[in-house]
């Protein structure tokens, strides 16, 4: 489905706190046809200029609060992620990215699915690691952009 | 009984539009009333913000359905079984949100929940008597690659007999009506490199799933289209398949490689599509009409039909004889246009995508010329 578009063009920034480069983020849509509980959401896989940033690196920022880590949003099983909402995938990078586009490959990876699936218990003990093509849903394709380092954001 | 088949359209149509932004509620409401429909249908996560839209937003459904003369048909729900994702939700836990929902829908003045093909009926039960206080009915969707002469809809008709209730039903989704892969399908193919060949071989094991000449090896009914995509793109990759259909994974791979020369990863994906489709009967719809609460009327290409100007049909769907079969079997209720066609342009640019809104004005000109 929206592999192609769920990552906003003009997203990419470096994130500052405490006056220190901490990382970067990027702004994401849901890439399947509707919203879902946050919990199930079971973060990305992810690969700037051939490095892989792993979801124990990825935090997720969503309805107004700060981010959270994904073993975080896997506890918010009573909120809900509703399908216009953009959050924000901040990514743990000491010093940032340097100025200029970068190549990003990403696939976003949440545990959606048509009733009880024979991979449910496994996924449960524990969850598939995204990018491998098991727990994407209708967004199964790691995806890439080229993207041009937008400035900071600075956050508390 | 006068028997009234009514056109309407599910907002799911709009999918593409919803994701972008590019229509709000209000636009897709004034859309489905321009093509002369008269039901709506909603996914609740989708159209909604869930699990509680709020008053206000429930005051405006109301009062914009009401000035555009539209009638709120059905609502779409899921199950997502992991969604507390330290333990499998049970039936139970499946209910209670089902009834949840039930309410929901009653909120914003739908008729029917439509519930998922695989929602066990003990589910449904459960929720029956939240369904009856809220005057609901349920309707489970019969979707491809499950039949109508299967167990999904043997047992709410067995149930509905028995009770002489009408509170459980059935949706058709008339995908289960298509018998090759659609023009949609194979440009998405192509352009991720399948071979003419490929495209030629699906429609070819397409053609022979449907003949009945090859047994009962293909046999999906018992699965979701999704879920068979999902478990056979897995058993290219690992070799490995759920109980009961690594041989028809099998067979379809070796028919891909008998058929195509040097097949690729997309070319044994594209000879799979055609592991999608039911190949039920128009007959068994006729037969149970009556316990249908709407129709799902799924198309994925609405071309004009070669010498009848302005006339559209879905060429790889048998939308005819469906409608024929509802007619002859008494149904009245709404048929609801749900196109799934835009998905498979989204490899494309913005400008390239396809517009939604025509589609479903060229569906709807089928309905109104098929129903009469």
């Amino acid at each position: 489905m929206f592999e192609r578009f769920f990552v906003r063009e003009d997203s990419l920034r470096n994130v500052v706190k405490d006056g220190r480069v901490r990382g970067f983020c990027l702004a994401v849509k849901n890439a399947n046809y509707r919203g879902v509980y946050l919990s199930l959401h079971n973060g990305y896989f992810l690969e700037v200029d051939g490095v892989n940033y792993p979801r124990e690196a990825q935090s997720f920022a969503i309805n107004g609060l700060p981010p959270r880590s994904f073993a975080e949003i896997a506890r918010a099983v009573h909120e809900h992620w509703d399908y216009p909402d953009e959050g924000i995938l901040h990514v743990a990078c000491p010093g940032g990215l340097a100025p200029g586009r970068h190549r990003i490959r990403i696939q976003q990876s949440v545990l959606a699915a048509y009733g009880y699936r024979p991979t449910d218990e496994e996924w449960v003990r524990t969850p598939p690691v995204p990018g491998s093509g098991a727990g994407s849903d209708k967004a199964p394709d790691i995806s890439e952009f080229m993207l041009e380092l937008q400035g900071e954001e600075v956050v508390a | 009984m006068t028997i009234t088949i009514r056109r309407g359209v599910s907002l799911y149509s709009f999918q593409q539009a919803r994701f972008f932004g590019d229509m709000t509620l209000d636009d897709e409401l004034a859309a489905v009333a321009s093509f002369g429909a008269t039901g709506v249908e909603i996914v609740d996560e989708m159209t909604l913000r869930y699990p509680d839209p709020g008053a206000a937003f429930v005051d405006h459904w109301h009062r914009r359905l009401a000035a555009l003369g539209l009638t709120p048909v059905a609502m779409d729900v899921g199950m997502d079984v992991l969604q507390f994702r330290d333990h499998v939700m049970s039936h139970e836990e499946c209910a209670e949100r089902l009834r949840h929902d039930i309410r929901l829908a009653r909120r914003l003045g739908f008729g029917v929940v439509r519930v998922l093909s695989v929602t066990p009926l003990d589910v449904m039960l459960r929720a029956l008597p939240e369904a009856e206080r809220q005057d609901i009915r349920l309707g489970r969707e019969i979707h491809q690659p499950m039949t109508l002469e299967g167990p999904q809809v043997a047992e709410i008709i067995d149930w509905a007999e028995a009770q002489a209730s009408d509170r459980l039903g059935i949706v058709p989704d008339l995908g289960i009506f298509q018998f090759r892969p659609s023009e949609a399908h194979l440009g998405w193919y192509r352009r991720k490199g399948a071979q003419e060949a490929a495209c030629a071989a699906a429609i070819a094991l397409s053609d022979l799933i449907r003949s009945g000449e090859a047994g009962s090896l293909f046999d999906m009914s018992r699965h979701t289209a999704g879920n068979v995509r999902a478990d056979y793109r897995r058993f290219l990759t690992t070799g490995e398949a759920p109980e009961g259909l690594a041989p028809a994974f099998r067979a379809v791979k070796d028919w891909a490689d008998r058929h195509v020369p040097a097949p690729q990863e997309v070319d044994y994906v594209v000879v799979g599509e055609a592991l999608t489709f039911s190949n039920t009967r128009p007959e068994t719809l006729r037969q149970i009409a009556r316990h249908v609460t709407h129709v799902h009327g799924k198309f994925y290409e609405m071309s004009e039909i070669p010498g009848r100007p302005g006339q559209y049909h879905d060429a790889s769907i048998d939308t005819e004889a469906a409608i024929g079969a509802l007619k002859a079997g008494g149904f009245s209720g709404y048929v609801n246009s749900e196109y799934e066609g835009q998905r498979y342009y989204q490899d494309r640019t913005r400008a390239e995508l396809m517009s939604e809104v025509e589609q479903v004005r060229r569906h709807q000109e089928m309905l109104a010329r098929l129903i009469g």
